[in-house]
């Protein structure tokens, strides 16, 4: 059985929206399960977390975490899907995974996304701006451009 | 004890990342570590949105002088992932080829600063001599010394001329042997064994827990290498070891770099005999990409590149997403500098082979009444120490 076929039995009443390509396998899952599946992908499977994508839709913020499963080549990559543009807010894995620190501070400085339980939550990128911006850097950018 | 703050940088303008740090110290030892990053705002990922596909690939290659045909490799796989678009089997011996060429000159570059950095200064102008013949190397393939052009959506753009081989080969044999004496030398000098064995150790947990990549876990014995774990391009079909180490500090980083090169070397080499055998194409065709989403990753000589590309079906990506390895190997100086003593800063800062300008810049220590020598020159000064030990003296 490969390891997509064993999480997804793990954990078939949590995701949704699967695909699964040549060594990639992406799924949504809500905010609740975050941690929980991140802490399976991370200590029982021995993943490395690569990085997490922000991506602004019409709709909805969504996060995609890049779980790489060194052994088997395969990525895995739940996706949080955030309703609420306006005050967007996702669990912290920085306990779980110590290396998402930056990752999720760079998520907060691009869009805006507050996670919660995060030790040092600061703008990272954008830290420094000469600006000194007061406003997520790539986020609702459309309703800036028409202002 | 009065706690002394000793700033580092913020201002090295070669890199993607302007670092700074601030190094609080107790005595002579480094007690906690600040660092800020955040100078430089280049939007590389926003431009590449405004860009077409093909033009994202010349913009990525931009992102590092030194990792310059890393970025273009991630790319190209990124976007051909989204429709698991196969390249011709010449093509993908030479993007190997050009991959492994950038890592042995990229670790030279390492290796020559990390030898200047300890007062080895020998080492420095050896190292970058050696370096030369790689640019030459890379110069007679791609017609460039640096940011070279190669790499298609579905292959490459230039290929190798048959005439061209026996040429690459013998300067290859030059690199070999330097390479060996070299190692050689890592191997039986007393001295540098003394002053980096045990420095700015990141332990094996640590290298997890922090997600490193590339040889700084390697060193501590993590044996990540995209290039095995991902077989893509020419590498699945090659023979080659993941070089790791056990110990995480800054001599087993250095033992990882110089024995990579010689690995490095092994796949060129075959690469080369497969190139003037193999017949073909070096690009195929590509009329449109789909919608959807596509990673690509690739080994470049600091530590894993990613790149995400979200396609809509247009010609240019919706979403670009890039993730350099010094991003996720930056943060493990918070473990690694921990306990060490001021002198072996600097070369544990460097260890992870991040932006060296920035060392460069360090500011001078000064106390209330007298000034104090900088963090170079306490360093040359700890290694000077050490061999006049062993030479009795």
């Amino acid at each position: 059985m490969s390891k997509v076929d064993e999480f997804r039995d793990k954990f078939k009443d949590v995701i949704s929206q699967e695909i699964e390509k040549k060594g990639r396998y992406y799924f949504n899952i809500t905010n609740e399960n975050l941690r929980t599946i991140a802490r399976y992908l991370f200590e029982e499977m021995g993943c490395r977390l690569s990085t997490a994508t922000g991506t602004e839709m019409e709709d909805h913020l969504q996060i995609i975490y890049h779980f790489s499963h060194d052994k088997t080549g395969q990525y895995f990559c739940p996706r949080v899907v955030i309703k609420d543009k306006d005050n967007p807010q996702v669990d912290s894995i920085v306990p779980i995974v110590m290396g998402a620190k930056w990752i999720e501070r760079e998520l907060f400085d691009f869009w805006g996304i507050k996670f919660k339980d995060h030790p040092d939550m600061r703008r990272l990128l954008a830290l420094n701006h000469p600006a000194k911006l007061d406003k997520p850097m790539r986020y609702k950018e459309e309703q800036y451009d028409q202002e | 004890m009065t706690k002394n703050r000793i700033p580092l940088g913020p201002f090295h303008p070669l890199l993607e990342e302007a670092e700074y740090f601030e190094l609080q110290i107790e005595g002579e030892t480094v007690v906690d570590l600040d660092m800020e990053i955040g100078w430089m705002h280049r939007g590389h990922e926003y431009i590449s949105e405004q860009k077409n596909f093909t033009q994202s690939i010349y913009l990525v290659e931009r992102i590092c002088g030194i990792c310059s045909t890393s970025h273009p490799i991630a790319c190209v796989r990124a976007i051909e992932d989204i429709d698991n678009l196969e390249i011709p089997i010449r093509a993908k011996y030479i993007r190997s080829l050009v991959g492994e060429l950038e890592r042995i000159h990229s670790h030279l570059l390492w290796l020559g600063l990390a030898g200047h950095f300890i007062g080895y200064d020998t080492v420095w102008m050896w190292a970058w001599k050696y370096r030369e013949t790689v640019l030459e190397m890379m110069e007679i393939i791609s017609g460039n010394r640096n940011h070279y052009g190669m790499m298609r959506v579905g292959g490459v753009g230039k290929d190798v001329k048959p005439k061209d081989i026996p040429d690459l080969l013998d300067k290859l044999d030059m690199i070999d042997e330097k390479m060996e004496m070299i190692a050689k030398v890592a191997n039986d000098d007393p001295v540098l064994k003394a002053r980096l064995k045990g420095v700015g150790v990141l332990s094996h947990e640590q290298a997890i827990n922090y997600c490193a990549t590339g040889p700084t876990s390697r060193a501590s014995g993590v044996p990540g290498d995209v290039r095995r774990d991902d077989p893509h391009d020419a590498y699945g079909m090659l023979d080659f070891d993941v070089i790791t180490a056990e110990n995480g500090d800054v001599y087993d980083k250095l033992v990882v770099r110089v024995l990579e090169i010689l690995e490095s070397s092994k796949i060129i080499r075959q690469c080369l005999d497969k190139l003037s055998e193999v017949e073909g194409p070096i690009l195929n065709n590509v009329e449109e990409i789909s919608p959807g989403e596509g990673i690509g990753r690739y080994e470049a000589p600091r530590g894993e590149v990613f790149h995400y590309i979200r396609s809509d079906g247009s010609n240019r990506p919706v979403r670009h997403k890039v993730r350099a390895p010094s991003y996720v190997n930056i943060p493990t100086y918070e473990a690694s500098c921990k306990g060490i003593s001021v002198s072996d800063a600097l070369i544990t800062l460097a260890s992870v082979d991040p932006c060296y300008c920035c060392t460069e810049r360090s500011l001078k220590i000064r106390s209330d009444s007298e000034e104090k020598p900088d963090l170079l020159e306490l360093s040359k000064q700890k290694t000077e120490r050490i061999r006049r030990e062993y030479n009795g003296n």
